[in-house]
Formats: structure tokens, C-alpha cells, sequence
């Protein structure tokens, strides 16, 4: 049987019908499922997704209103129980407002994800960038498929996206703690000094974090966005451009997976595995 | 009532304290139409659907005596809220292409951000009330030169306007697939926001702007969807339909305010809606809320029809309570839908908005209400605490009205082949790269959302057009738009037939074959002789070329389905824009994975040169680089050839053997090869080596400079053979000019003789960074 994920749809996400595709694409099942859907008719899912789009039209502060829903007490509940909960990109900031993500006190919101900064421009920025596996691949639920050092190409696209902290360590407690899961790099897998290999500024490069027990993930990329080859642009320094270029002509090849797609493929064996 | 009586000047202060901008001889008009003096409400109505922008009262009879709209994939052309044309079929589903065109000029000038996301706000929602998802958006944006006169105001506005169209456009989730930025000195006071919205649906989801015949037989109501009715937007149309004058202050307030975040859960809403409704077999209508407001939606919905509607004001979900009858009528509050459905079936439709969507609870006042019903007799009748405020037969109101306005050629301009000094060939390239019109302009679609969905192929900015799959399917649509304000400005019939050229070049240029165009044409005054002229040549030179340049395969012109016309393009202190024809075109990849992208792809390749070169730098980006646009002689038109050149390009790519194809356009052959040599997205690798044939009846800039047309295509060697025997059939003048190397390297030569050798990244430094220099 597929593991069936739920992809909640709060009011203004955008990307909930690819990241079905995705999924179902990975060998998922998924649903698009309201956030005023009764609480009971959660739990029957194996795993959730917080898609991305600009949920309560980032009232207050990104993710912030959608963060105080009741569908979010019931799924605090599912991440106890060791399922996976992966928020993208607006997802991402939900699971840091709600204290999920890093999730180290207990209901403390310890992280933040901040303007994008020190790229010489203002508001909103939508580009390739590459990440690199930071963290061993059985630490989160979205690397199961990946090695450590694996560099993907992937896209982002937001005006927030700076992961930070007021709380002086914490960043070195995460990186300890292997709950640092992607970083952005260069197209070899160096360190990225700065725009526009590290899009946003994010502390120690980071593009996705998770919770101690690493089941539950806050990533800015989009892995949607590169889950068929077909959406890679051809020019990037990355093997995955050069099979996509050689892929001219044939439809088949440009439908097969992309380097996003191995993230929803992570979820299905971290769901196989714990079961 | 208001009187209509006495003197014109009687009459002009009595719509004067009323508020609209109708002329007296306007009011008369009405009056012996309804046999009596119209009351405020319908004054308002009158102003609004008897304005320019929703009567087309100059352009009308001039749209449909030159435009071809007819074909055998158009299921819908002009006339309803978007054209609709077949794109093809696919595991056993008919898809449909769903396109609409409009401006958003004058508000965008006023209020850059709020003009430009509103401006997406409305093209959109008339592509979702066809019953289509909308796949894609475009922006053909106009500005002043940031570098002349009136500098810091020119800057504002494309800063404005680009923050407008990515906080729109972003939050709604329709990712942005391509658009045009301009600078020229002739939008300083005038910046154009010309907006594309692009939809798929499947040909059976095609939900119809009238209420259907079923109202004949069973009682209808009509709900009214979205915001609360407000003051804002309050004669919008009106204001687009003058010339814009910056003291006044009062068109802050026909500025309509968006809000992408309800757009966004009205179209989730009501697809949840429709597919309730189609799965009980139920007939509706469906139509956005645009211009005119609730006026205009309903007495198009129920005239197209053959009905009429009773519309109780009081049950209108209004911001505040004390707002005017007139107001709730015409104002053109954003984000609000208006549909037909069974009386039996109103309950449940109420329920999804209201209770499933949470519609009140999620934005403070928004609702669906009913708010009247359709009635056989053909009235447009508003009540308002039981008294009748608007009684109209709907013909009327729908009928418009229409003008002949009186066209004049301008003088012939003087000055015959006038060129630049020739100079070194080296450093007029990269002036040509590094001019704003021609550079990336990577900084500003950076900051759209382009990805989306998840169905891009190519994006902005990789090739000539974007491609989107649709999914699961081989099928992809390629999008682009066009229009080159330098062509026109010389002469109006070229300018308007290069912008259909182009357009179906940048289709070409990614294999796709053109199933539709749009259009969008902006002018000045139209009562201005010479401005209508302008126009008048505009619209000939489109639907001459779009008849030439039947689409590949076929013999038929290709269609235009969908358009707008903005006049009054001019401020009061008299200064008009160029005449502004933008163009999109749409096609159809039946197999999407041969398309290419203009980056060349290895070292060692053909690169063939198809289409002639001609002589004549007029329009040209030289010319504009060196201080002389407006001047000199345009190429010579060639539609037959244009038509041979781009369906040899298309067989080229559609057989498999291109690697990277580019257009000639801004910029002449050395701009399409720089561009190929750097790559769209500043990442090329191959270099260039090109040599080309001397010709006595061309200088060296018109070879390399003249904006003549054509294709540059990088093919493999092996297939050389192949290429040729395709170009041979299709009868085009076409050579192989060059080879690419692996160095990053352009070398130009003309019989042998290196006139320009130019590094890649000398050329990618000029080309990406002027943009966000000039306005970032």
C-alpha cells in the first residue's frame, strides 16, 4: 500500500496541486485536504506536507496566523507520533512559527525566518540555487534517498527566507545536533560566501532545518519545482542541466525524475521504514 | 431624476454636479433613448458603458473591418471576457487555450503599485470565469527614459509597477511567463502596464458569460461573489477613457485596490462550486466583475442571454452602509464575481463560499449574497429600499455607442537613409547590448514567480518564448509578446505588422506553432486625427501580417481572439506616447521536448542564418543607441518571406535538429548571436565564429545591425544535409555563416576580415547589469 499523504491547503497556500503531483509522482498517495477539515479526519494520514504560497496573506508576519490554527495542535500530536511533516517554503515558516521546527522547547518559537538580506536588492528573489546535504542521510525525513555532501540544483522563491535566531548558540547547537539538513553552496558543493550562491542570507547557509528527531523538516526550496527534468534549466553548471540538455527530443526523459524529486521519494522510505 | 434641458451649458453643469464625464449631446442621446430623464444611478451607467474602454466607440468599426478572428480552432473570439481556441488533444482530453489582453496604463501611472497588481487582478478573472485554471501571466511594460528629463519621476514608476505585479502575482500562485520592458523617452508621463492572462481548460469546462437558456424554463438567481462593495475603482473606465491629467486627485480614487490573497480563495472557492454543479448537470453563467461593476456584469450576463435581471441593492454585502445607490451599481471594487444559478441551487452555492471557504471568516465583510434574479422582460431594473433607482431596457445599456473619428496621415517625415557615422564596428556592439530596450532584463523578472505550478519548460528569459507542459501530457504552449514602439514611431503600418512578425518568431523560435494572438493597442487622443491615423494604420499592418503568416501547417490567418484599445495616452501637459500595438502570440508544441533555448548548446555546430539580410537601420536599436531613433529608413516589410522563414525554423526544431534557435530582432543579427553566445540566463559557455558573404547592397551595420528579421539556429554538423534539404523546401535564403567554439569568444567577420571579436563575458558584464543600474 502507498503511504497516503495529507497536503493542507490553509487559506492562500499556492502550490498544493504540484505538490500532490510530486508526491504521487514519488510513489506517494496525497490529498489536498482544507484547514478547517474536522481534527479527526487527520489522523489517519502517514505523513503531512505544508505546501508553499502566502497563507493569511503573511498577516502579521509569514506563516504566523496560519501557525495558531487548531489543524496545527493536531498535527504537533502527529509529529509525536514520529510521522512526517514537511513544510516548503511558506510551509517552512508555519513550522517555525508554530515552534515546531527546531522544536527544541517544548512549544518555544526559537527560530525565525527573516527578510532576505545582503543581496543588494529589496523584496521578493526567484532563482536556481544549489544545496548541499548537510546532515547524514537517515537524520530527516526529506535525505533517506541522498549521501551526505549530494548537491542539488533547486529553486527558491520568497521574500523571507533568512533563517536566524535572537537566541545567542542555537545555530550551533543545530549544527551539533545534525538538525541542519540542506545548505545552500556553490555549483561544487563549496561553501557559499555570498549572493548569489546564499540567496538570502541565511545563518550558516542554511535552506532546511528540522526537529531534533528530524521528522519534522522546514525547508525553503522548492523540491516541486524540480521533482521532472523538464523543469531544470538548461545552463546551470550541474550534471543535472547537461542530462537535461542531452534529454532534447525525448519526452520520456524530461518526464523522468529531477534532483527535487528524491525528497518526496526520502518521505515514502523514512514512512516505509518506521512502519 | 436629472434634468436634461436647456442650453448645453445647462446641461454640462448638471452632469458636472452629478459626477460623470458623459457630453451633453451624450445625455440628450440617453434621453430620447428612455423617453425621459435618467436618474443618477443610470447616468453612471451610461458614463461607464459608454466610455472608450467599454464601448470601443472610436476603434470598433476599425477592429472589425481589419482583424482576422475567425479559424477553425477558435471556439470563442473577441466579444466575451477571453478568447478561446483549441490547443489539441491528449489522453483522451480536449484541452482549450483561455486567453484575455487588456491595459492598466493611466492607473498604473497614478498609483504604480496598486495600477500594475490590479492590473493582473483583472486579466486574470476573466480567464478564470471562462471555467479555466490560469497557467500563466504577462506584463508588456512601457517606461520613460530613466536617464532624460523628469528622471526621478520616470524611476518611481517601473519600480512601483514591478513591485505591483510580483506582490500580485506571487501571492495569487499564476506564475509569470514572460512579458517586454521598454524604455523610451515617449512613456515619461505616460508609462504603459499592458497585462496577458493565460488559461487551460478542458473544452467541456467552458462556463459561458451569459445566463443560459435553462432561465427560460426555471427561475434563476444571481449571486454576487468576493469583497464588499466599496467606493474604490469608482469610474475607472471613465478615467481610462481620458487623457490623465497628474493634478487631479480625484483619480486617486478610481484606482481599484487588490487583494491576491481573496483572489486566490474566490477561484479555489469556486472551482469547488462548479464541480458541484456540473456533477448535478446544472446550466450556468459566470462573469467577473470588471469595469462598470455590478452594472455592466449583470446586464451583459443577462443580455447575452436574452434576459433581464431585478437587482435589490439592499441585499449587496456593501463595506458601509451609507454608500450611494450609483455606487453600489458602477463601482469597481476588486476581486468579485457575479453568477447565474437555479434558484433551487442558490442554497448550496452560498454554503460552499460562505461555510466550506469560510469566506467571512477569512477576509472581513466578503460573502456570496444573492442579490436578484433573471426575469424574461428585458429590463435592468435596481431597487434600493423599494424604490426603483435604475429602470433600463438592457439592449440599450449594451448597445454602446460609436464615433467616426476623422483620420489623417501625419506629415511624411523628412530625412531619407539616415545612419550613424560609421565607427568601429566593436564598440557599437556594445553600446547596441548595453541598451535598455535590447539588456537582460534578469533583475526584473527575478522578482516574479515563474515556477508555480510546476509546469514550466523554459522560463523567462531561457529562449524567445516560454514553454509550459501541461501535465502529463506532451503538450506544451508557448507564450510571448511584442511590440516595438521604435518601428511605429516611424511608421505605424510596419510597426503594427513587425509586432505580429515578431511575435510569431519568438513562437517559432521554440518549435511551437501559433494557434492565437492577441492584442493591445495604445494611443494618444483618438480625436486627434493624425493620433486615429496612427491607429488606423496600426490595426491594417496587424491584420495584414497576421493574414500572411498563416500558421504552419495550415493555410489560415492567425486568429486574433482576444484585445483591448487604450486611447487617451497622453497627459495634459500634451505630451502622447509612440503609437503602442503589443502583441502576444500563443502556440501549441504538440511534443514539447524539441523546444530550445537561445543558449548555444557546444562547440563545433552549424549556425545557419535564415532569412535575408536587407538594408535600412530605421528602428533600430544602433539608431537608438546612437541618439537617432525616429530617423533613417525602415527594412523593407516581407510578409511572404517573414511567413517561409519562420515555418522552415519550425520544421527545423520540430524534426529534432536544432540545438538553440534565436530570432533576429532588437539588436539585428549580432544582437540575436551575442544573445546565443551569452545565454539567456548570462550562463553560455560555446563562443561564435561567423563570416559573412559581402554584399554591394548592404554596409557592414546593416548586416549586423539592420532589424530585418529572421532566425539564427545552432545545428549539428551531421545533420547539415538534412537542415538544407528543409530550407531548400520552404524556398528561404538562408546560409551557414559560422561555427561555434569552444571559447567564449565572438568573432564577426565580413568576407574573411575580422571586423569585431568581442570576449563572452565582456559582452554578458554589458548585458546583464543596465537594468538594475537604471532602476533598481
Amino acid at each position: 500500500m502507498r503511504p497516503h499523504i495529507c497536503v493542507i491547503q490553509f487559506p492562500g497556500v499556492n502550490c498544493e496541486y504540484e505538490t500532490a503531483r510530486a508526491l504521487e509522482t514519488a510513489g506517494l498517495d496525497a490529498s489536498i485536504v482544507r484547514w478547517n477539515a474536522p481534527a479527526g479526519s487527520l489522523s489517519d494520514y502517514d505523513g503531512f506536507i505544508l505546501p508553499g504560497g502566502f497563507s493569511y496573506q503573511d498577516r502579521v508576519r509569514a506563516g504566523a496566523v496560519a501557525a495558531g490554527e487548531d489543524v496545527m495542535g493536531v498535527l504537533i500530536e502527529q509529529a509525536a507520533l514520529g510521522k512526517p511533516i514537511v513544510g516548503i517554503c511558506n510551509g517552512a515558516q508555519v513550522l517555525v512559527e508554530s515552534g515546531l521546527v527546531p522544536g527544541i522547547g517544548a512549544q518555544s518559537i526559537d527560530l525565525a525566518l527573516a527578510p532576505n538580506k545582503g543581496m543588494g536588492r529589496d523584496g521578493y528573489y526567484a532563482n536556481w540555487v544549489f544545496v548541499r546535504v548537510a546532515s547524514e542521510p537517515r537524520r530527516s525525513a526529506i535525505t533517506y534517498g541522498f549521501k551526505k555532501g549530494d548537491v542539488l540544483p533547486i529553486p527558491i522563491a520568497h521574500g523571507e527566507g533568512r533563517f536566524t535566531s535572537s537566541e545567542a548558540g542555537l545555530f550551533d547547537t543545530l549544527e551539533k545536533s545534525g538538525q541542519v539538513i540542506l545548505k545552500y553552496c556553490t555549483s561544487d558543493g563549496g561553501v557559499a560566501a555570498g549572493f548569489p550562491d546564499d540567496p538570502n542570507g541565511s545563518e550558516r547557509s542554511a535552506a532546511a532545518i528540522s526537529n531534533p528527531q528530524g521528522n519534522v523538516v522546514a525547508m525553503m526550496p522548492h523540491p516541486e519545482r524540480s521533482t521532472w527534468l523538464r523543469q531544470v534549466p538548461d545552463g546551470l553548471d550541474s550534471v543535472w542541466s547537461r542530462k537535461r540538455t542531452e534529454s532534447r527530443g525525448s519526452w520520456d526523459d524530461l518526464e523522468s525524475g529531477g534532483p527535487g524529486a528524491g525528497i518526496f521519494e526520502s518521505i515514502k522510505t523514512h514512512i516505509e521504514e518506521r512502519v | 431624476m436629472v434634468r436634461v434641458d436647456g442650453t448645453v451649458a445647462d446641461i454640462q453643469r448638471a452632469l458636472k454636479e452629478v459626477g460623470v464625464d458623459l457630453a451633453p449631446d451624450e445625455a440628450r442621446r440617453i434621453k430620447s433613448l428612455i423617453g425621459r430623464d435618467p436618474s443618477v444611478t443610470e447616468l453612471y451607467i451610461f458614463d461607464i458603458m459608454w466610455s472608450e474602454h467599454c464601448s470601443y466607440k472610436s476603434s470598433k468599426p476599425i477592429l472589425q473591418k481589419h482583424l482576422p478572428t475567425e479559424g477553425s480552432r477558435v471556439l470563442i473570439g473577441p466579444g466575451e471576457d477571453a478568447g478561446v481556441v483549441r490547443l489539441g488533444a491528449a489522453e483522451g482530453k480536449s484541452y482549450v487555450l483561455v486567453v484575455a489582453h487588456e491595459s492598466h496604463n493611466h492607473p498604473s501611472q497614478i498609483l504604480p503599485v496598486e495600477g500594475a497588481a490590479t492590473g493582473i487582478g483583472g486579466i486574470v478573472r476573466d480567464v478564470y470565469c471562462m471555467g479555466a485554471d490560469v497557467v500563466g501571466v504577462m506584463d508588456a511594460l512601457r517606461f520613460g527614459d530613466p536617464d532624460g528629463p523628469r528622471a526621478e519621476s520616470v524611476r518611481e514608476v517601473p519600480a512601483g509597477v514591478v513591485r505591483g505585479i510580483w506582490e500580485y502575482g506571487n501571492a495569487l500562485g499564476v506564475p509569470n511567463v514572460g512579458g517586454d520592458v521598454f524604455f523610451d523617452r515617449g512613456y515619461a508621463e505616460n508609462c504603459l502596464v499592458n497585462v496577458v492572462a493565460v488559461g487551460i481548460a478542458e473544452e467541456k469546462e467552458i462556463i459561458r458569460s451569459r445566463v443560459p437558456q435553462a432561465a427560460a424554463g426555471e427561475a434563476y438567481d444571481l449571486i454576487l461573489i468576493g469583497k464588499p462593495t466599496d467606493m474604490s475603482g469608482l469610474g475607472g473606465a471613465t478615467m481610462a477613457s481620458k487623457i490623465l491629467d497628474e493634478s487631479e486627485e480625484g483619480n486617486l480614487g478610481a484606482v481599484q485596490l487588490h487583494d491576491p490573497f481573496l483572489k486566490r480563495m474566490l477561484a479555489e472557492a469556486t472551482k469547488a462550486v462548479i464541480a458541484d454543479l456540473r456533477k448535478s448537470g446544472i446550466d450556468i453563467g459566470f462573469k467577473d466583475l470588471g469595469a462598470g461593476g455590478i452594472s455592466c456584469a449583470v446586464s451583459e450576463l443577462v443580455g447575452a442571454g436574452g434576459f433581464g435581471a431585478e437587482l435589490d441593492l439592499d441585499s449587496v454585502h456593501v463595506a458601509f452602509d451609507s454608500i450611494e445607490s450609483y455606487a453600489i451599481a458602477c463601482s469597481e471594487t476588486q476581486e468579485r464575481y457575479c453568477l447565474a444559478v437555479p434558484s433551487h441551487a442558490s442554497g448550496k452555492v452560498l454554503k460552499i463560499y460562505n461555510d466550506d471557504f469560510e469566506l467571512p471568516h477569512i477576509y472581513r465583510g466578503a460573502c456570496a449574497s444573492v442579490i436578484g434574479r433573471v426575469t424574461a422582460k428585458r429590463d435592468l431594473v435596481m431597487t434600493r429600499a423599494g424604490e426603483v433607482v435604475a429602470d433600463l431596457p438592457v439592449e440599450i445599456v449594451n448597445q454602446g455607442i460609436s464615433y467616426d473619428r476623422k483620420s489623417e496621415p501625419r506629415p511624411a517625415p523628412a530625412g531619407g537613409d539616415e545612419r550613424p557615422d560609421a565607427g568601429d564596428i566593436r564598440s557599437a556592439c556594445l553600446s547596441v547590448l548595453s541598451l535598455l530596450s535590447v539588456c537582460s532584463k534578469h533583475y526584473v523578472y527575478r522578482h516574479y514567480d515563474s515556477e508555480v505550478k510546476g509546469m514550466s519548460v523554459l522560463k523567462p528569459g531561457e529562449a524567445d518564448a516560454s514553454v509550459i507542459s501541461i501535465p502529463g501530457t506532451c503538450l506544451g504552449v508557448a507564450t510571448a509578446v511584442d511590440g516595438n514602439p521604435r518601428y511605429s514611431r516611424i511608421d505605424p503600418y510596419v510597426g503594427g505588422a513587425l509586432a505580429v512578425c515578431e511575435s510569431i518568431r519568438n513562437i517559432a523560435s521554440v518549435g511551437a506553432v501559433p494557434v492565437a494572438l492577441t492584442d493591445c493597442l495604445n494611443f494618444g487622443n483618438p480625436e486627434d486625427p493624425h493620433v486615429f491615423h496612427d491607429f488606423v494604420e496600426t490595426v491594417r499592418g496587424i491584420g495584414d501580417a497576421a493574414r500572411a503568416l498563416w500558421g504552419y501547417g495550415t493555410e489560415e490567418p492567425v486568429p486574433i481572439v482576444s484585445g483591448n484599445v487604450s486611447f487617451y495616452n497622453e497627459s495634459s501637459s500634451g505630451s502622447a506616447i509612440p503609437p503602442s500595438p503589443v502583441v502576444a502570440c500563443y502556440g501549441v508544441l504538440d511534443d514539447y521536448s524539441v523546444a530550445v533555448s537561445v543558449r548555444l548548446k557546444q562547440a563545433g555546430s552549424d549556425l545557419f542564418l535564415i532569412g535575408k539580410r536587407k538594408s535600412g537601420l530605421g528602428g533600430s536599436a544602433l539608431m537608438a543607441a546612437a541618439g537617432l531613433d525616429g530617423r533613417g529608413r525602415l527594412p523593407a516589410l516581407d510578409l511572404t518571406g517573414e511567413r517561409d522563414a519562420i515555418h522552415a525554423v519550425t520544421e527545423i526544431i520540430r524534426s529534432g535538429h536544432a540545438l538553440a534557435c534565436h530570432d533576429i530582432s532588437e539588436g539585428g543579427l549580432f544582437g540575436a548571436l551575442a544573445e546565443m553566445v551569452i545565454g539567456g540566463w548570462g550562463m553560455g559557455e560555446a563562443g561564435a565564429e561567423v563570416d559573412l558573404r559581402p554584399d554591394p547592397g548592404l554596409t557592414p551595420e546593416d548586416m549586423l545591425f539592420s532589424e530585418c528579421g529572421g532566425f539564427v539556429v545552432e545545428t549539428s554538423r551531421t545533420s547539415r544535409g538534412e537542415v538544407e534539404e528543409i530550407l531548400n523546401r520552404f524556398a528561404v535564403a538562408s546560409e551557414v555563416i559560422g561555427k561555434t567554439v569552444s571559447d567564449h569568444v565572438m568573432t564577426l567577420k565580413i568576407g574573411g576580415e575580422t571586423v569585431a571579436g568581442i570576449e563572452g563575458s565582456e559582452m554578458r558584464e554589458a548585458w546583464l547589469s543596465p537594468v538594475e543600474k537604471a532602476i533598481g
